[in-house]
């Protein structure tokens, strides 16, 4: 017998990475002309990393099975090596002696589209999460003579 | 439970009703992983296994003795839903292949099903509650 509870946590762990990947994404727009951090030097623009979840260990030998399917969880956040974008402002307080800016390797076309993206998936475990729900209803009528 | 007073349509409709609802936290996690890099798309047999095991008796390699191999599950009880990974198609460049689109075509199509074996299931008890009270 399978808890609905735990497909309702799976739902959910894909709503919760898809709201962090909102935030980063919002970071990265609200840094995209940070030219001072306390790394030093311009904002690096940062990435999330999914990766699947499971409720118990899983491994070659024990591979998962439906019991310990966990939906999703966040690796990592990671900072984009990519090179930062040169901008000649040489009124600029951060400019070199060339008049040259170093200014974030931020993308803000890049971070719409996926902002659009997360918006999207957050949507689909929405929609997930309301068929679960759907389900548990079904169940709960049985016997009612309905 | 099987014959006598209780068909076995309980035992059917439950381990249906046990499969769908697996298919669809199956298709959560196929839907909550749409953008992990590297992750397979999860699937449940379940149907065709069940198919096999209500199919004709003649279909079904002879056994002399129990501890022949059968090519068919013996009983609907044994009969499980099963989950495995599509590990041979690509999606997007990072190597998951999910289609969120038809995730969500199927989780439609399973939800159906769901409700309607939970209404088959009702209208079962309604049957034997009709029998036992001579009135509804």
């Amino acid at each position: 017998m399978l808890d609905f509870m735990d497909t309702v946590n799976i739902s959910a762990s894909g709503m919760t990475a898809q709201r962090f990947r909102l935030d980063v994404i919002a970071s990265n727009i609200a840094n995209a002309e940070t030219t001072r951090t306390e790394e030093g030097g311009p904002y690096r623009r940062r990435a999330v990393l999914f990766a699947e979840a499971f409720q118990n260990a899983v491994d070659e030998l024990n591979p998962p099975d439906v019991a310990s399917l966990a939906g999703v969880r966040v690796a990592r956040v990671e900072a984009d090596s990519g090179p930062f974008r040169m901008v000649y402002d040489p009124s600029h307080p951060d400019a070199d002696e060339n008049g040259y800016v170093q200014m974030p390797n931020v993308n803000v076309l890049r971070e719409m589209v996926d902002l659009i993206n997360a918006q999207r998936a957050y949507e689909a475990n929405v929609s997930a999460l309301n068929t679960t729900k759907a389900f548990a209803n079904a169940a709960l009528q049985i016997g009612k003579g309905g | 439970m099987a014959g006598g007073l209780f068909n076995s349509n309980f035992v059917t409709l439950s381990s249906a009703m046990d499969a769908s609802a697996l298919r669809h936290r199956v298709i959560s996690q196929n839907i909550a992983n749409a953008e992990t890099p590297g992750y397979k798309r999860k699937e449940v047999v379940f149907e065709d296994v069940l198919r096999e095991a209500l199919s004709p008796q003649e279909l079904r390699i002879k056994k002399e003795d129990p501890r022949h191999f059968s090519n068919y599950p013996e009983n609907i009880e044994d009969v499980q839903a099963r989950m495995g990974s599509v590990r041979n198609t690509w999606i997007t460049n990072d190597g998951n292949n999910v289609d969120i689109d038809q995730e969500m075509a199927v989780m439609a199509a399973n939800s159906l099903r769901y409700q309607t074996l939970a209404r088959l299931m009702d209208q079962n008890i309604v049957r034997y509650n009709i029998i036992l009270k001579g009135t509804r």
